[in-house]
């Protein structure tokens, strides 16, 4: 895996076909040519149609407009005579706009929320479900067999059976009414007839579900009778009372006031109401990282472990790589073929499935590696043997990525030069160091850096292997072979009460800017290598 | 170009009139509500049959949405509200993270129909730090169990017994297991429960509400540190080994190279083909009963029931049909699983599922408190570091680091 996406970051530059413009200029003023054209937009007005439909069914205004604004504009572009750079530019603007600027704007976004367990919902929807949650049947609370009717005026009223003593009642939103026994009739579903009022059936009584659920029935005290499905009812009363006004939760109890605490929650002292909701928290998640103990202990140890994994990785790897493409590259190697796609296999197989192979491989009572070799080495068990497992395999995994890369890399260096340093009598470690080497770092040096930016997030690699373990006493999240952001996942599942998507994305960020500043730096360093030429 | 252009531009408008006709069409076509429903694929067919004779009696319709059950509870939280479901299969440990959330409703079951249920069972699904609710509807349970294979050791009576015939096993050839029971490099602190309870452990402790209390964490507690010198024992003697993982666990049982497995019912198919001969019973008392961890699943009614407007619906499915004998019955065949309602117990048979009940004797539901998921890496690690063979860390030290570890997190 680090290695397709190391690649598609930047494989050797095809050799430049010049004619490449002009000719895809022409291909698109033909017949054919204009035909795909058609073909392609009326797809994508197509797919922006069926979009519009979805999102004016979900009333996603402000997506709408983006939509509509954007198809538009796609059409005008390619029907347009003068925009040509732009019909060029465009679909990767696009993608970049979707897959790399919205991910990141949104992250920012979540940064500076609490979004997390107990934090996912608005305000109003949390305040609705803590009245709801805060229910509770009161002493000797009844539960009844209920079917909604119209009484003779055609008002919305309850036929209600108790459940225990069958007595019967109809209910109104003043109060219970004693009803006839005699004058209800029911079987095994719920209420079928009353006497003097009209059941309600079938989608008429659907259709009331919001209704139902605001009908409230009176009874002694805070108490009323809700119903609770299509053919029960239940008699509850509440313990806390939103008051509007002052935005604060009473508990009927003894009146203990819960305020919102600009946190996302009603509190009162260390009481939380749950749920509490998503709101904008300002810094306060970077503030976590810094004063958090338990998060700023490992920090620092992890992003030293990070860069030791990512930057072995990657230089084992060139060397090796280039060690074996240098070898196989010999003229008159016999079945060179052959073993240039040996080096390949790792490459081949899906990493997920190799890591997991690995992680068997590695096991250190079964494992194969420690079986063949008599060895009883702890691969996996123990802090330093896990790390070294995990740069070994990561090793493994990405050699033939750069066994291509330096392949084509002396491939691109003409011979002459070569034949003139052996003229000029330099020895082979010399030529090596002097000619080969330079020559072949102009063309790797920029996927030697994404390469290390990629590794450095490699989070499939740890997790699937060591899933950062094994786990060091003393520090509670971070395992011996975390890296940060596999150190971030953990933040974000599996802390406190569950999910910290806030704190994580905050962590992210910090990551971003970590690589972001290794990358800028490195790669300022490499237009020095290109002045070699 | 002109005249190119006018028959273009038709076909553009053609396509996207198909296109917007192709997308309202489906929606036209359900009269009535539409209950949504999320299963999971092994339980798709048996919930989407249940559901369908309910609404039929009901005249109402249903759609069965088959999602991986593991991301049922992730997802909900994520979910656009016009796709979310409005009845979710789960796991009863996932209430408390559900109900945190504000994503579950609470369901009111008759006083008739509890009854028909093990307490625990409802309990298990209720949650709420302050009034504590009702949230699920329990379908089956299921826990683990020690099989023994009755051809290559006797069934244990008593803890030391068990011990004397796994080792005398284990000692007869090269590559045999003690106990085959999994940890793998990350620790199963599910599988391994059983020996903790055993031992005097305990994830959270009960608060006078009856709420699992979150800052009592008994994964160090007195008792169990008192008896932790028997894990470091069961260690030097090999009784269990943390590099075990569940392959290597399965293998060694299905190929006689253990006499004991701790398993659960999702084994019953492969332990009743394997030919072998064995019996399934409750880990001997250690020092206190080995009690296991009780799962239980059932059926959710989500926030989103309201929001579709078909909460009474929704709840009527939950409430009143799922807890019946019959559609519990169902979904126990479908899933191989033992029925939660006792009565659809009473007529359940099925030899395999009824040992592993027995074995859940006494059992502790897992924790359905959200601050659980601070506890399983800590706990299963603390395992792993105490029963890796030489070089392991003393089992009284490696818990009270993983109590400490599982403190910090919750904070």
């Amino acid at each position: 895996m680090s290695a397709t996406t190391a690649s598609s970051a930047g494989m050797p530059d095809e050799a430049p076909k010049g004619a490449i413009v002009p000719r895809l200029i022409a291909f698109f003023s033909g017949s054919v040519g204009v035909a795909v054209k058609l073909a392609l937009l009326a797809m994508s007005n197509a797919l922006a149609a069926w979009a519009a439909y979805v999102l004016i069914d979900r009333s996603q205004w402000i997506a709408l407009v983006a939509l509509l604004v954007t198809t538009v504009g796609i059409d005008a572009l390619y029907f347009g005579r003068h925009t040509l750079p732009a019909k060029f530019l465009l679909p990767g603007v696009l993608f970049l706009l979707c897959f790399q600027i919205v991910p990141i704007v949104y992250t920012i976004d979540v940064a500076f929320t609490n979004y997390s367990t107990g934090h996912i919902l608005s305000k109003s929807s949390a305040i609705t479900q803590i009245e709801l949650t805060s229910l509770q049947p009161p002493a000797n609370g009844k539960q009844y067999f209920m079917a909604p009717a119209h009484n003779s005026a055609g008002d919305l009223v309850l036929v209600l059976k108790d459940q225990v003593s069958g007595v019967t009642f109809v209910g109104t939103e003043k109060g219970l009414t004693p009803l006839p026994q005699s004058d209800v009739k029911a079987n095994a579903f719920g209420i079928t007839a009353a006497k003097g009022y009209s059941i309600i059936k079938g989608n008429e009584l659907f259709s009331l579900d919001q209704k139902l659920h605001a009908f409230h029935v009176p009874t002694t005290g805070e108490s009323s009778i809700t119903p609770q499905t299509i053919s029960t009812a239940v008699e509850l009363e509440p313990t806390l009372r939103y008051d509007g006004k002052t935005d604060t939760f009473t508990r009927i109890s003894d009146g203990t006031v819960f305020r919102d605490d600009g946190k996302g929650s009603f509190v009162h002292a260390d009481q939380e109401l749950e749920p509490g909701w998503k709101t904008t928290i300002g810094f306060h998640n970077f503030g976590t990282i810094l004063a958090s103990k338990a998060l700023r202990g490992p920090f620092f140890r992890i992003f030293v472990w990070t860069v030791v994994f990512a930057a072995s990785t990657v230089f084992l790897s060139f060397f090796v790589g280039l060690f074996l493409a240098i070898v196989l590259n010999k003229k008159g190697l016999r079945f060179q073929r052959f073993y240039r796609s040996l080096i390949l296999i790792p490459w081949a197989v899906p990493g997920f499935l190799s890591l997991l192979v690995w992680q068997g491989l590695l096991n250190d009572d079964f494992g194969v590696v420690n079986r063949i070799f008599h060895l009883n080495i702890p691969w996996l068990f123990d802090a330093n043997w896990a790390k070294v497992s995990c740069i070994l395999v990561s090793f493994w995994l990405t050699v033939p990525y750069f066994f291509l890369v330096s392949m084509g890399a002396l491939q691109s260096i003409p011979e002459e030069l070569n034949e003139a340093a052996h003229v000029d009598g330099g020895a082979a470690t010399q030529i090596f160091r002097r000619i080969t080497l330079p020559l072949v770092l102009i063309a790797t040096s920029p996927l030697l850096i994404a390469s290390f930016a990629f590794n450095f997030n490699n989070f499939n690699n740890i997790y699937l292997l060591t899933q950062g373990g094994p786990t060091q006493t003393n520090q509670p999240i971070a395992g011996a072979t975390d890296i940060l952001i596999s150190y971030t996942y953990k933040l974000a599942i599996a802390t406190g009460k569950g999910q910290d998507y806030g704190l994580a994305s905050a962590v992210s960020i910090i990551i971003f800017v970590i690589v972001a500043t290794i990358s800028a730096v490195s790669f300022s360093r490499t237009k020095a290598l290109e002045n070699i030429n | 170009m002109k005249m190119k252009r006018t028959p273009a531009l038709l076909a553009l408008v053609a396509v996207a009139i198909l296109a917007a006709v192709a997308g309202s069409v489906k929606s036209a076509v359900a009269a009535g509500p539409t209950i949504t429903i999320w299963a999971d694929a092994d339980r798709k067919t048996a919930v989407t049959q249940l559901a369908n004779a309910w609404a039929t009696a009901r005249g109402a319709n249903v759609n069965v949405v088959v999602h991986d059950f593991g991301k049922i509870r992730d997802d909900l939280g994520t979910v656009a509200a016009a796709d979310a479901p409005d009845v979710i299969m789960g796991a009863h440990d996932w209430t408390g993270q559900l109900a945190a959330n504000g994503l579950v409703q609470p369901v009111v079951l008759s006083a008739a129909t509890r009854g028909q249920f093990p307490a625990y069972t409802l309990n298990a699904f209720s949650y709420g730090t302050a009034v504590k609710k009702l949230y699920g509807v329990p379908t089956q349970i299921e826990n683990i169990g020690l099989v023994v294979n009755t051809s290559l050791a006797k069934v244990p009576t008593s803890f030391a017994m068990l011990e004397k015939e796994a080792l005398a096993f284990k000692k007869k050839k090269a590559g045999n297991l003690a106990i085959a029971v999994q940890q793998g490099t990350n620790g199963d602190a599910y599988h391994m429960y059983p020996f903790f309870s055993g031992l005097g452990g305990y994830v959270f402790g009960v608060n006078k509400a009856g709420n699992l209390d979150p800052s009592d964490i008994g994964v160090a507690s007195k008792a169990f540190l008192k008896n932790a010198k028997l894990v470091d024992k069961w260690n030097k003697e090999g009784l269990i080994n943390s590099k075990v993982d569940s392959s290597t666990a399965q293998n060694a049982f299905l190929k006689k190279q253990a006499a004991f497995w701790i398993t659960g019912p999702w084994n019953s198919d492969t332990l009743k083909t394997s030919g072998l001969k064995f019996k399934i019973i409750q880990l001997p008392k250690i020092a206190y009963p080995s009690v296991p961890f009780l799962g239980v699943q059932g059926f959710l009614v989500t926030k989103y029931a309201a929001t579709h407007g078909v909460e009474s619906l929704a709840q009527d499915f939950v409430a009143n049909y799922i807890s019946t004998p019959s559609a519990q019955a169902a979904l126990a065949n479908a899933s191989g699983r033992w029925p939660a309602n006792s009565k659809a117990g009473a007529s359940f048979s099925d030899p395999v599922l009824a040992q592993f009940g027995k074995a859940g004797k006494g059992g502790v539901p897992m924790p359905n408190i959200p601050q659980m998921n601070s506890v399983w890496t800590d706990l299963g690690q603390a395992w792993v570091r105490s029963t890796k063979g030489a070089g392991a860390a003393k089992a009284a030290a490696s818990f009270t680091a993983a109590s400490r570890a599982i403190a910090d997190k919750i904070g």
